[in-house]
């Protein structure tokens, strides 16, 4: 077919390396997933100390959920990777730097959800199994817990999408995921159409399949 | 903990003049793509609504697919991919302009969708009973109400756009971002400079997310009074629509 655009299209360069992109996508992938774990774990401790009725760790746990969400992410993946290391004279690999910057960003948020589902629940029900007996980790463990664990689950999906979003800012400090592939390959062929499409369909995928995944989660966790 | 770093802090002030010029530039980045993408994003929640199917479907997938992307990668395909392949060179003002209000209009066209859903439909039917056409019926009924509740998450949705604005940087403009890597390049101190970044972009989204709960405040408060069942910002926001996103 001819075109009335300058542009040649050649889709072979960014096809032969299929298995590139999906490597790189695959690094995204568990990336996110291990931001995601230590945020959901950060998160939650963060969470506690909020509703923990002691004035000032609240006060810390809330100055804490404000300053982390007002940090752009590539403003803390920069402070991270050359301001922190170059003050404690640490050299952060550009993977090791990524999953600090995202799993704290994520922290906040997840400490947000956390606090949302836990105080949703009635407070009659801690009430009840503090007085039949249940210590306060018990009554955390068999009663609140998996009663906010259903409440979670959507919004803590869409934060696990928003990191994985945020994953592919990681290629800028030089990490090999699928955009970083997707530039070396423009700079080597000058595709940058096709290796950014390519990229963009992986991207949307991806977020398609894990809120179908969060879709089904719910539908499981829902009472009958 | 001893450290063998010295800090450079009187670095801060000598660089404040420059640092306020990308100051500006953010400002007036995200300011344009915040007007620009409310006026799209209630062009395509209206198309989600419209009577036609394909207008639905298309709207439809426009908001998915604009929501899955990141700005990162969004950048990068317009402004290599499409300039590229159209032979235009955009600029890279424009390129993070047409970048965050094409993203953006996906999240307010569901913040819009959600507050039009929140009006009661008995108000639609009583406008159309009392005569009035369609468009005078959302013009003069849905309308007004819808904004009432859609304003505060509008409003939020800048937090966003500020925040996502400093990717831009990576095409080279001169936002806040831009301005304080070249900085660090010249001037050789990370911590410093990306400190003061950081904390200016705080202050900021601070300051715009004080200014959204004080207008949920104040939109809210004829609501507050009695009535039974949930009132509009309730039934909004039991409306899940998927926007949260820590970029």
């Amino acid at each position: 077919m001819t075109s009335l655009l300058a542009y040649d299209f050649a889709w072979g360069p960014v096809l032969d390396r299929w298995d590139l992109f999906l490597l790189g996508a695959w690094l995204d992938v568990w990336v996110t997933g291990l931001s995601f774990l230590l945020a959901c774990a950060i998160g939650f401790g963060v969470a506690v100390l909020r509703i923990s009725g002691i004035r000032w760790l609240q006060g810390a746990a809330f100055a804490y959920v404000q300053i982390l969400r007002g940090v752009p992410l590539l403003v803390f993946l920069y402070w991270v990777y050359f301001g922190i290391a170059i003050v404690i004279g640490v050299n952060f690999s550009p993977i090791q730097a990524g999953i600090v910057a995202l799993t704290l960003t994520g922290s906040a948020y997840t400490a947000e959800i956390f606090r949302g589902g836990l105080q949703a629940i009635d407070r009659g029900q801690a009430e009840a199994s503090r007085s039949l007996g249940l210590s306060r980790v018990g009554t955390y463990r068999h009663v609140l817990l998996p009663q906010t664990f259903r409440i979670v689950v959507p919004p803590l999906g869409n934060t696990f999408i928003g990191l994985l979003k945020g994953a592919t800012l990681l290629s800028i400090i030089a990490v090999h995921d699928m955009v970083r592939v997707a530039n070396d390959l423009n700079i080597n062929f000058f595709t940058p159409f096709e290796a950014f499409t390519a990229v963009a369909l992986i991207l949307v995928a991806l977020v398609a399949v894990f809120s179908a995944a969060v879709s089904f989660v719910e539908r499981m966790l829902r009472l009958p | 903990m001893i450290l063998a770093y010295t800090f450079r802090w009187e670095l801060v002030p000598e660089s404040a003049g420059v640092l306020a010029h990308g100051l500006k530039v953010t400002l007036q980045l995200s300011a344009l793509s915040f007007v620009l993408s409310l006026a799209l994003g209630l062009v395509v929640a209206l198309c989600r609504l419209a009577p036609s199917r394909p207008v639905r479907a298309a709207a439809y997938v426009y908001t998915q697919i604009f929501r899955a992307l990141s700005l990162y990668v969004y950048v990068l395909f317009l402004y290599f991919g499409i300039a590229a392949v159209f032979g235009i060179d955009l600029g890279t003002f424009a390129a993070g302009v047409v970048a965050l209000t094409l993203l953006n209009s996906a999240y307010m066209a569901e913040i819009y969708r959600a507050a039009i859903g929140s009006v009661e439909h008995g108000q639609r039917e009583a406008a159309l009973a009392l005569g009035l056409g369609h468009t005078r019926t959302f013009s003069s009924v849905i309308g007004p109400q819808a904004v009432r509740v859609a304003v505060p998450g509008l409003v939020n949705q800048l937090v966003d756009i500020i925040k996502d604005s400093s990717i831009v940087a990576v095409i080279g403009v001169l936002d806040l971002m831009g301005t304080t890597i070249q900085l660090v390049n010249t001037k050789r101190a990370p911590f410093e400079l990306y400190t003061v970044t950081a904390l200016t972009y705080i202050a900021l989204i601070l300051l715009v997310s004080a200014a959204a709960a004080l207008l949920e405040r104040r939109l809210a408060r004829h609501l507050a009074s009695g009535g039974t069942g949930p009132g509009p910002l309730e039934r909004m926001r039991s409306f899940r629509f998927r926007g949260e996103a820590p970029a």
